[in-house]
């Protein structure tokens, strides 16, 4: 009896998470005219590809999707770039105060990006670079969270192997780039899933950044898109799918990197 | 955060004495420029846009300053005013409305999410991937998504409620249901975050535990209260604070869903510093109600971390 409620409470945790999944898929699938009717259906009478085609060639969807690569790319190699080499001192090299730099570092975690949106603004005025993707890319570069991540992992690497390198008389540049981020690769791979995704994903911030709908990221676009459409809730679903499709590429690919990348920042060191 | 000293220090190597002061001699001799080149990139854009802005944050908060007139220096006048604005006091309500509506339910369902998915069964993959899902969407696909699924008339839900003889409901229209609708989309979309967390602190539990606790005779409810709960205390603490300050932040799905409405009732903290700041322009009565949000989150951050410190002692 116990084992068959437990059964249930699962298949309905399950079914409440799974259905408004199929929702979105099977809404965009419809035609506009079968999906604002009193009666439910669950599948169009022919399902059909006509909103996807609609908004690929109707709406500046593809712009979009290209403006969210570029942001999310460039962010993510650039914040590899900047975490890594800040966790190499931190993990790495002696010097007075470092354990204060990696507190300053850390307490970077604490100030909500939400706070800041008025005085970014203003800043990126000034560098005249609103409106632009740059503007949209700088200020998630220099991720406290990546530092920690990484500092952490690198920490946990035995220094024997670098140990053989410096008296064969390796620089630090050398050690860096031979020994620690090969062997540091996975916790390098999480800190890059996390970058793409939260960069992919932010919201305020592009909002804030960029007028010109032309340089939306597709993040933006879409909740433009229920502005512009309204009604046609076929087509935004359409929309909402199409701009889904590489979280819902890199979850099947790299699920285990993204779930090992959020328990990362959960176990403390 | 036990930090590992280098090779120069390793027991492993300690005869090898030679060798390890040629290796000192050369370091050393580029320690400095080695510290500055590492690691400049990283501070000069840390700086320049995480330090700066919460400086000038706090500068540009003690003054009036519109897009029109210049900046005034009015002291403490912003924050007063704040706390006599309704719209300000209404905001800071709605937030904390999410708060407390959010990260009861954002908790436990993130918990019973991790106990059916650390179960190493087929279900129970399929089941993590399912719930986890939806954190990898956009806050503005969640929004439309769920501003679809609860649209009054031909929405999902009330298609569903009305199938079963019920009257539908109002779920965005509705001022006592709209900001309800807000955490149940919210919740769909993030409790997955919670469930990781959740269920990498329990796959830190040893077995063998559970395993003495089975010979001792306790039972499937025992265990979970007697060892699972008290052990992924620690676990628990975190993802309640890391879920307050992420309520506390909540923007998007809100702006998606209702725009902050019906009338206002679903308005929260950060949408309404957005409106002060970009449609009406008062920079610095902005910065102020942002900081103020700033200072909740850093109190509630700080509680943690010093709550984690007295564990570790």
């Amino acid at each position: 009896m116990k084992k068959i409620l437990l059964s249930i409470v699962v298949a309905v945790l399950i079914a409440l998470w799974l259905i408004p999944l199929l929702w979105l898929i099977i809404t965009s699938l419809k035609l506009e005219n079968d999906v604002v009717t009193d009666h439910l259906t669950l599948f169009s009478a022919s399902p059909t590809f006509k909103n996807y085609i609609k908004a690929m060639t109707t709406t500046p969807i593809k712009q979009w999707l290209l403006n969210s690569f570029f942001v999310a790319s460039v962010t993510t190699v650039l914040t590899l770039f900047l975490d890594s080499t800040m966790a190499f001192v931190l993990s790495r090299m002696r010097f007075r105060g470092r354990k204060a730099l990696y507190l300053f570092v850390l307490a970077g975690m604490m100030a909500p990006f939400e706070s800041m949106i008025i005085q970014l603004y203003l800043e990126f005025n000034t560098f005249k670079l609103l409106n632009t993707l740059a503007a949209v890319i700088i200020p998630r570069l220099a991720l406290p969270v990546g530092v920690f991540i990484l500092t952490q992992f690198f920490n946990g690497i035995p220094t024997a192997l670098e140990e053989a390198a410096y008296i064969d008389g390796a620089s630090r540049f050398k050690v860096f780039t031979s020994v620690i981020l090969p062997l540091g690769k996975s916790a390098m791979f999480a800190v890059a899933i996390l970058s793409f995704i939260g960069s992919w994903n932010d919201f305020l911030w592009p909002l804030i950044s960029i007028s010109n709908s032309a340089k939306y990221t597709v993040t933006v676009g879409i909740a433009n898109f229920q502005g512009t459409h309204g009604t046609e809730y076929a087509l935004i679903m359409a929309g909402a799918v199409i701009a889904s499709i590489p979280q819902i590429l890199i979850f099947l690919f790299f699920r285990k990197n993204i779930v090992q990348g959020i328990a990362m920042t959960g176990i403390k060191g | 955060m036990q930090s590992r000293k280098p090779g120069l220090y390793s027991c492993s190597a300690g005869f090898r004495f030679f060798e390890w002061r040629y290796y000192y001699m050369h370091l050393a001799a580029h320690t400095k420029r080695d510290l500055i080149l590492f690691s400049a990139p990283f501070l000069l854009v840390y700086m320049a846009f995480l330090v700066f802005p919460v400086v000038y944050g706090i500068y540009l908060s003690f003054f009036d300053w519109n897009i029109l007139s210049g900046k005034v220096f009015v002291g403490f006048r912003n924050f007063v005013q704040a706390f006599s604005d309704e719209k300000f006091k209404s905001s800071f309500f709605h937030t904390l409305q999410f708060v407390a509506l959010s990260t009861p339910i954002l908790i436990v369902v993130g918990f019973l999410m991790a106990l059916i998915s650390v179960r190493p069964t087929k279900l129970g993959k399929t089941a993590e991937s399912i719930f986890f899902l939806p954190y990898m969407f956009s806050t503005t696909v969640v929004g439309t998504l769920w501003a679809w699924l609860l649209q009054k008339n031909f929405g999902l839900v009330n298609q569903l409620l009305q199938a079963i003889g019920l009257k539908g409901v109002g779920w965005l229209t509705d001022p006592n249901i709209a900001m309800l609708s807000i955490v149940m989309a919210t919740l769909w979309w993030t409790a997955g975050f919670n469930m990781i967390l959740f269920s990498a602190g329990m796959k830190q539990i040893p077995d063998e535990i559970y395993e003495s606790a089975r010979l001792d005779g306790a039972g499937k409810f025992v265990t979970l209260t007697r060892i699972t709960i008290p052990l992924l205390k620690d676990t628990t603490l975190l993802v309640v604070i890391l879920q307050i300050i992420a309520s506390f932040k909540v923007f998007g799905q809100v702006y998606v869903m209702t725009g902050g409405g019906p009338y206002g009732t679903t308005r929260v903290l950060v949408q309404y510093v957005y409106e002060t700041g970009f449609n009406y322009f008062k920079l610095g009565y902005a910065s102020a109600m942002s900081m103020i949000l700033f200072f909740v989150i850093l109190v509630i951050s700080a509680a943690q971390l010093l709550s984690s410190k007295d564990e570790g002692q």
